[in-house]
């Protein structure tokens, strides 16, 4: 049967949760909850840099108008957003630069028998997982430690 | 262009940026002075490397951002019919996103 090429089909089951898949689909791992915080800081940069662009542009209107606009995001409103921007960059860098080296297959580990009690590849790559949870936090607080004193 | 070229070139824009946006935090915040003065500004701005790291910075970091938005957005399950529509929406604000960026950083030079 000629069918159409690959390309052109939709070679995906339909997603019929949806964003609510994010959250609660089952019984989901640490690593899935990473997933969904690794698209939500992701569309958080991504607004980030679209404001970040925007207040550069007002260096086009000259010094006054670059300070008066210095001036206004220096409040501590706007000090905590700083925060949680470089915390979420943190965690988008280190996430994804754990789910690179998963996707091109040099954390997958020899391949195993499957003896009882089964043990899936997810938590076999826990410890990966743990440890850049535990580098995260340090730069968190490095961060924090840097931006209060 | 196929996926596993666009998902590659995903990866290197993120390992690019995350060297990009390192020296761009360090020059900001970790540095002496007050980075965000006009001075400050002024006497980056007029450096060719650091021109150079912010077009590449902007070129890196839209493509990753808006590829990443692609990847969520058809994750949803949309028609084929709306996937080109998607992708050359994403390009054109790219284009115009990255046209008006440097602009500001050229000019400033």
């Amino acid at each position: 049967m000629a069918g159409k090429p690959a390309s052109e089909e939709n070679r995906h089951l339909p997603n019929s949760l949806g964003i609510r898949g994010w959250v609660w689909a089952g019984r989901y791992t640490l690593e899935r909850y990473l997933f969904t915080l690794h698209r939500l800081t992701g569309l958080g940069l991504l607004a980030y840099i679209t404001l970040h662009l925007i207040a550069n542009g007002t260096r086009l209107g000259g010094e006054d108008a670059w300070t008066n606009t210095m001036e206004f995001l220096s409040n501590p409103g706007f000090r905590v957003g700083e925060y949680l921007v470089v915390a979420a960059f943190i965690f988008h860098a280190l996430n994804g630069g754990r789910l690179i080296l998963q996707h091109l297959g040099f954390t997958l580990g020899k391949p195993k028998p499957p003896v009882y009690p089964y043990v899936d590849s997810m938590r076999r790559r826990r410890p990966i997982t743990l440890a850049m949870l535990a580098v995260m936090a340090a730069l968190l607080l490095y961060v924090l430690i840097e931006i209060v004193t | 262009m196929k996926e596993t070229r666009l998902k590659i070139l995903q990866y290197i824009t993120g390992i690019g940026l995350f060297f990009f946006i390192g020296a761009h935090l360090f020059a900001s915040y970790l540095s002496s002075g007050e980075p965000t003065s006009w001075e400050s500004v002024s006497e980056r701005a007029a450096s060719s490397g650091w021109l150079t790291l912010y077009l590449f910075l902007l070129i890196f970091g839209l493509y990753h951002g808006l590829h990443g938005l692609r990847t969520i957005i058809l994750e949803l399950s949309i028609p084929n019919s709306a996937v080109k529509v998607l992708d050359w929406a994403l390009l054109a604000i790219g284009v115009a996103i990255f046209g008006y960026a440097a602009y500001i950083v050229i000019n400033a030079f």
